[in-house]
């Protein structure tokens, strides 16, 4: 009894998995399936738009701040070093990217606004990670240090994409080394651009 | 009344012939689709595949119609015309599409909608009849009104809709998907319709 109805359970899974299934045929092979009909195409044309896009995660909260606290201030000791927040490992770089007729593309990284004298701000790609996307990362590991001058951070890419949100893509490594204190200009940013 | 007789014993006549073969028909395909995509169409934000978003060509961008072709009549002399065939020869048709040549990450979708496109004959005598034996001579489509993924392989050409009897104009729509990785080159893909009748 129980044998059968086992069997009646599985034709009954069976037929539902059938007729959910798409319905195909090979329409390669006309004397697999024709009795009466007939066979046509047309051709389409198909235009996509280049695509140039990064952005650094989190995002919003993306602003970096490098300060000091007070009380982890020594006389005698330089000001990055009391303890102040001088290295940032916080923030991803993504991008989407497609090419127009095969061509590949940087990411360049400059400054909007000159440094205040004995301020470096070096930029580096410390990792890279690939959380569904699809892309050849390329990057340049080397620290930059932060100018108004165009520097390459991404060597040439194909199309592709590097998934979105912190934990794919470009991992960031700020370093700030500030031993007079200064500050930087309002409304300093640091400007990545793919192209 | 005697007239409603006549036309029913015709259409069970014909179909009874229909038993033994389906008569050859025509299928015309026209339109040239274009997918342009347009800046609003593409993705917005960074990291994100190009696929999320999609975007539509126009709802008829490819206008198919089947109709059964004209015959000769043996002995008579004559020929019978495609659309008194239509009128007296009711078969089911399924609509199976698939491209070919298109990329990795493009997914080409079809849709139509519930009854589109225009009967032919307007009118039959199977549509009087008390019983219709394969239904009204309707179209309908495989997913409701959702948009079917047409595979890039004609090994596996999928059913987009059938409808019962001729049927002209039936418009169709496109909904491009295309990943990132799709080159942004100008590229021409053929799409192919095969149309299949049967008796039930």
């Amino acid at each position: 009894m129980k044998n059968k109805q086992f069997i009646i359970v599985a034709l009954s899974i069976v037929q539902v998995f059938f007729c959910n299934a798409q319905e195909t045929i090979n329409a390669n092979d006309p004397n697999s399936f024709i009795f009466g009909g007939d066979s046509d195409f047309n051709t389409a044309t198909l235009e996509l738009q280049e695509i140039l896009l990064t952005d650094l995660e989190p995002d919003p909260g993306n602003t970096i701040s490098f300060g000091v606290n007070p009380s982890d201030m020594e006389a005698g000791k330089p000001v990055t070093g009391a303890g102040g927040t001088s290295v940032n490992e916080d923030i991803w770089l993504n991008f989407t990217y497609r090419g127009i007729n095969y061509r590949n593309a940087r990411i360049l990284v400059y400054a909007n606004q000159p440094l205040p004298a004995d301020l470096e701000i070096k930029i580096q790609v410390i990792a890279t990670a690939n959380t569904g996307g699809n892309y050849n990362p390329n990057p340049n590991y080397n620290p930059i240090v932060a100018s108004t001058s165009e520097q390459v951070l991404v060597y040439d890419f194909a199309s592709g994409y590097t998934g979105d949100g912190e934990g794919t893509g470009y991992q960031l490594r700020y370093t700030i080394d500030n031993p007079n204190g200064a500050s930087l200009p309002t409304g300093f940013e640091i400007i990545y651009e793919i192209r | 009344m005697k007239k409603a007789l006549i036309y029913s014993l015709v259409i069970l006549f014909n179909t009874s012939i229909g038993y033994a073969q389906i008569l050859p028909g025509t299928l015309d395909v026209s339109g040239m689709p274009s997918f342009v995509q347009s800046i609003e169409d593409t993705v917005k934000e960074a990291g994100a595949d190009d696929n999320t978003v999609g975007f539509e060509s126009d709802f008829d961008a490819t206008v198919i119609s089947y109709v059964l072709d004209p015959t000769s009549i043996p002995l008579i002399g004559g020929v019978t015309s495609s659309e008194q065939n239509c009128s007296l020869n009711i078969f089911r048709y399924t609509v199976y599409m698939h491209t070919d040549y298109t990329p990795p990450g493009l997914l080409i979708e079809a849709k139509t909608t519930f009854n589109s496109g225009v009967r032919f004959p307007l009118s039959s005598p199977y549509d009087n009849l008390p019983v219709q034996p394969l239904g009204p001579r309707d179209l309908t489509p495989t997913s409701g009104s959702s948009y079917i993924a047409i595979p890039n392989n004609g090994g596996q050409a999928i059913k987009v809709f059938e409808f019962v009897g001729c049927r002209t104009d039936i418009p169709i729509q496109f909904r491009i998907k295309a990943s990132a990785t799709v080159p942004g080159v100008i590229a021409t893909y053929n799409i192919h319709y095969t149309v299949v009748g049967s008796l039930l």
